[in-house]
């Protein structure tokens, strides 16, 4: 061997020892910051703060960078593991998906779209990579409720063209959004951000570490971190800042980060609260764990890795995990089973031992305990729910952001993967679909839009000419439109308000009005029976014609016609034409190739009739338009039914596997003991016409129609109708079988008690000895 | 799984042996030091009897010779109290013991329902069965024609009257532990956990019913050809 070759081998045996170094160590520092010193105290956490480049934060300094997680949290808490977590682990195509929870809602009320999607694979639910949907679009359509990380923090090779990450960062773990016990942690500022694209600032505006303004969103798409604030525009694209407050930091700027090794409930709540529709706050009970001291995380726990335990029976086998069945209801509630005769303990936690009095067995085999113990009461129809992540609770703000829809309901009881029964929540998914290879392949919702143009625009339509009515001069009230009866008006999110027309309906079917305390005038008051408008009517007509014109995207130009006069503006002036057409009512129209056309389209004035006071927000006749526009093999889901046209053109509706509800275990919220199934007696599930058993469920989506799936309970379960209407009835008669069985023991218990006396007395020769 | 496992060998086990002393008390000519013959003697006299079901006129025969004996026992109305003993308890017997043997996950459905309504029948007939028969079976009555039970071996120091006295009792007995856990299984006395050994009694007390009411049947109901 030549000394080169020495060398080369001696400098790679060196390099190697270097390396193998190293890994022990940084193995070591990960066996350390998994290590646990048995202190029950959680450490203050005055630390400096580091921002995505790992430099640590000087708040004092101009500009500087929002503070990550990944970097802040790092010296002593493995990212990397926390990343691997229940909320951060869904694309992870390694992990079992486990029994089905909440899916993500991609909700868009104008298409009447309601998507369940979940990247883990559950049965109904659609993958968001197979309906067009790449970690970008995920992350904007769900990012206010997301916990960061997965999905929103892709890697850089999985980074889409579309996407513009470099403009808004990646949505870090929120490592605060549960841990921070401060009083200034806010989901609500979290969501703003997130919708702003700060994606990267996210974190730090939700912590309340300081006040971040401008908006990604808009930023060029070329626009860098480094790129720094644009001294060019402080108006408009102001490129995100963060101004910390130098209150939580000291000299050697360390920030005080008040840390909860346990976060409260409502951290979880932001993201997990579920209250029926229509409740009032100070009415609601809550989960009676809750009500006894428990916090959330008492029984959904985590190591480091953040591996939650959810709850459920079953998990330990899903996730090989034997150590979570402690954590399931009976795990806590009636504890280990006793082991070769020694003694069982119950009652972790302090959990009441269940004695269940008088219950066949069969009901512990068949049934999850949360069919009787959980979630609402079984009614006629299951109850309408809202949830945080589908309805979008929880972000507070001018705006209303909770909305009714998608529709969820609770409690249908469905068997699970154990064969036993277990409430659920349930929703109907309704979308646009095209038939591909014999399956149906849900539609973006803007691909919809685009094929509909103006067709679902309805509400939208009146609202324009609305707000562009605002933008007259000294109107001195709010403009309104009175149809059918009805007042409709914009509400602060630019959103039609209805409400009843105070007072006798007027006689034109359609009159553009204004309110004025409270009182409705008509927005043009012509006098019938005047041969000529007065002077200030006419100028009230030419500022309504003007405002129209200005209407940003107007059809036509503006005209009004009444009687045989068509007036408009000339010039900036109002001019009077003869009217072709003669109008007893007064009409404000488009004018569109010399015809009149009017204001908003007949369609939209149905479908805001039909729709109105409901939370649907499609006509069938906006479907069948749309249907057509998109071409033949088009459907659209709704309520349980695939809609589509006939040969004839028509809207019709058929029964589908693919618009079957979807559906996923509840498990929360758990009644007291004494609100139980049960409690009552037997009759409380098993009668003729038992609510647990033969409620019913209706299908509900954005489509208002009559053509519906409507299925009973029982359906679900598996259960035959006849023999459980018939075993319901039995427990009419139960009473007197019981008198029967009791009366049936006395006698026979005594005619033996006797025998028995009998014999031994003639045993031990007592009755022979009375002769 | 043991209750299927003793059922099974107790069901099995006390029809060969009362089957077969039945066959002995045939007198058959055959060497009784030899086990194997003995056996197959057995088995040939039990193939042979099992035919006389199938052959004309048997079930002519049966309906004879029950109201012959219900004629005695039950008169007149009384036997439609003994009816609904046999029919309840029969049904009872079966669709307990089948789906005990057979079915892993227990009686459930409409068999379950009948099961219940049919135990009801089967607590009101037995008690009034009982009522009915007790001063018959009063224990230590005088037996003016005391029958020894020299077919049965091991009982034949015994009389006829003893031991069907006996019989009658134990499954009274039997009868009331059926009754009783049931009902205990309905009411809200109970811890859930006491239900398995509820059930437990309920179908041990069964197939001791079951048991002697074999013996009975054979005992005291069938006549022996010998």
């Amino acid at each position: 061997m030549s000394s080169a070759e020495r060398k080369i081998l001696g400098g790679s045996f060196l390099m190697a020892m270097i390396s193998v170094g190293l890994a022990v160590m940084v193995l070591s520092a990960d066996d350390q910051n998994l290590k646990w010193d048995g202190s029950r105290v959680s450490p203050v956490h005055r630390i400096p703060l580091k921002d995505e480049l790992n430099q640590e934060i000087i708040p004092t300094e101009s500009y500087p960078l929002p503070f990550s997680a990944r970097y802040t949290c790092a010296p002593c808490h493995v990212y990397e593991q926390v990343c691997q977590g229940l909320h951060f682990n869904a694309t992870n195509s390694g992990r079992p998906a486990g029994r089905p929870g909440e899916p993500w809602i991609w909700a868009d009320e104008k298409t009447g779209t309601m998507l369940p999607l979940s990247y883990r694979q559950w049965k109904g639910i659609w993958d968001p990579g197979d309906v067009g949907l790449t970690a970008w679009d995920f992350t904007l359509l769900f990012g206010t409720k997301l916990t960061g990380g997965g999905v929103a923090e892709p890697a850089d090779k999985d980074v889409t063209p579309d996407s513009r990450w470099n403009v808004s960062g990646k949505l870090e773990i929120n490592c605060l959004g549960c841990h921070n016990a401060s009083r200034l942690q806010d989901p609500s500022e979290w969501a703003k951000q997130v919708l702003r694209q700060n994606f990267r600032w996210a974190a730090t505006a939700a912590a309340g570490l300081g006040e971040v303004g401008g908006m990604a969103s808009r930023l060029a798409a070329t626009w860098d971190l480094f790129d720094g604030p644009n001294p060019d525009d402080k108006e408009w694209a102001i490129a995100p800042s963060v101004r910390y407050d130098p209150a939580l930091f000291d000299s050697k700027h360390n920030a005080f980060l008040d840390i909860a090794y346990k976060p409260e409930d409502s951290r979880c709540l932001a993201c997990h609260s579920v209250a029926p529709l229509g409740a009032k706050k100070h009415e609601f009970d809550g989960d009676v764990h809750t009500a006894s001291g428990l916090l959330c995380v008492d029984c959904h726990r985590n190591g480091i890795g953040h591996d939650m335990v959810r709850g459920y029976e079953g998990e330990s086998k899903d996730y090989g995990k034997a150590e979570n069945e402690a954590f399931t209801c009976a795990g806590c509630h009636l504890g280990k089973e006793a082991v070769k005769g020694g003694r069982g303990f119950s009652g972790r936690l302090g959990a009441p031992f269940p004695k269940h009095n008088g219950f066949p067995m069969i009901h512990f085999e068949r049934l999850s305990c949360t069919v009787c113990h959980s979630g609402p009461l079984p009614a006629k129809e299951p109850a309408r729910v809202r949830t945080s992540r589908a309805n979008r609770l929880g972000i507070f703000g001018i705006a209303r952001w909770a909305t009714d829809t998608p529709a969820i309901v609770e409690p249908v009881y469905i068997r699970g993967a154990d064969k036993k029964l277990a409430p659920h929540r349930m929703m109907w998914p309704s979308y646009w679909a095209e038939m591909k290879n014999g399956k149906l392949v849900p539609l973006k919702p803007n691909r919809v839009l685009a094929a509909a143009g103006e067709t679902l625009n309805a509400a939208e339509s009146i609202a324009r000419i609305l707000i562009s009515l605002f933008n007259i001069p000294d109107l001195g009230g709010t403009p309104v439109l009175v149809m059918a009866g009805r007042v409709y008006e914009l509400n602060l999110d630019g959103v039609l308000d209805v409400s009843e027309y105070p007072g006798p309906v007027p006689a034109d079917d359609l009159l553009w009005a204004v309110r004025k305390e409270n009182k409705i005038l008509p927005l043009l008051p012509f006098d019938p029976d005047a041969q000529e408008p007065n002077p200030d009517t006419l100028a009230q007509l030419e500022r309504v014609l003007l405002a129209l014109g200005a209407m940003p995207g107007a059809p036509g130009e503006p005209v009004l016609l009444y009687k045989n006069a068509l007036y408009r503006i000339a010039n900036g002036q109002l001019e009077k034409r003869e009217n072709p057409v003669s109008s007893e009512t007064l009409k404000l129209a488009w004018l569109i190739a010399g015809k009149a056309e009017p204001l908003f389209p007949d369609i939209a004035r149905r479908a805001v009739l039909t729709l109105t006071g409901t939370d649907q927000t499609l006509t069938e006749e906006q479907v069948g338009t749309v249907l057509r526009a998109l071409g033949k093999d088009h459907v659209y889901v709704s309520s349980g039914r695939v809609f589509g046209l006939s040969k004839k053109g028509k809207l019709e509706a058929r029964n589908d596997p693919a618009a079957a509800p979807v559906s996923w275990p509840l498990a929360h919220d758990v009644r007291p003991a004494r609100m139980a199934l049960g409690t009552n007696g037997c009759t409380d599930c098993h009668s003729a016409g038992s609510r647990l058993l033969f409620g019913r469920v209706k299908g509900y989506g954005p489509l208002k129609t009559s053509q519906v799936e409507i299925r009973s309970l029982h359906s679900f379960m598996g259960l035959g109708k006849p023999y459980h209407v018939f075993f319901g009835l039995s427990f009419a008669v139960r009473p007197l079988l019981k008198v029967v069985l009791a009366a049936a023991s006395l006698v026979i218990g005594a005619l033996l008690l006797i025998a028995v006396l009998l014999a031994i007395g003639r045993a031990s020769g007592l009755i022979e000895k009375r002769r | 799984m043991l209750f299927i496992i003793i059922t099974v060998l107790a069901v099995l086990g006390l029809a060969s042996t009362l089957t077969f002393f039945r066959f002995l008390s045939g007198k058959p000519a055959v060497d009784k030091r030899n086990l194997f013959a003995l056996a197959g003697a057995h088995g040939e006299w039990l193939g042979g009897w099992i035919r006389t079901f199938f052959e004309p006129g048997f079930l002519i025969k049966v309906r004879a010779f029950y109201r012959t004996w219900v004629g005695q026992a039950y008169p007149g109305w009384r036997q439609w109290i003994f009816a609904a003993l046999v029919v309840s308890f029969g049904y009872c017997a079966a669709s307990g013991f089948f789906f005990a043997l057979f079915v892993p996950g227990g009686m459930f459905g409409i068999p379950l329902l009948c099961h219940v309504m049919a135990g009801g029948l089967f607590a009101l007939s037995l008690a009034a069965s009982l009522i009915l028969r007790a001063g018959a079976f009063r224990p230590g009555a005088d037996d003016p024609k005391p029958e020894k039970c020299d077919f049965y071996p091991p009982l034949k120091d015994l009389t006829k009257k003893e031991i069907l006295t006996t019989l009658f009792w134990m499954s009274a007995a039997a009868g009331l532990c059926l009754i009783v856990t049931a009902l205990a299984s309905m009411l809200s006395y109970f811890h859930y956990r006491a239900q398995m050994p509820l059930l437990d009694f309920h179908r041990y007390g069964a197939l001791v019913d079951l048991l002697l009411v074999m013996i009975y049947l054979d005992l005291g109901v069938f006549p022996r050809r010998g």
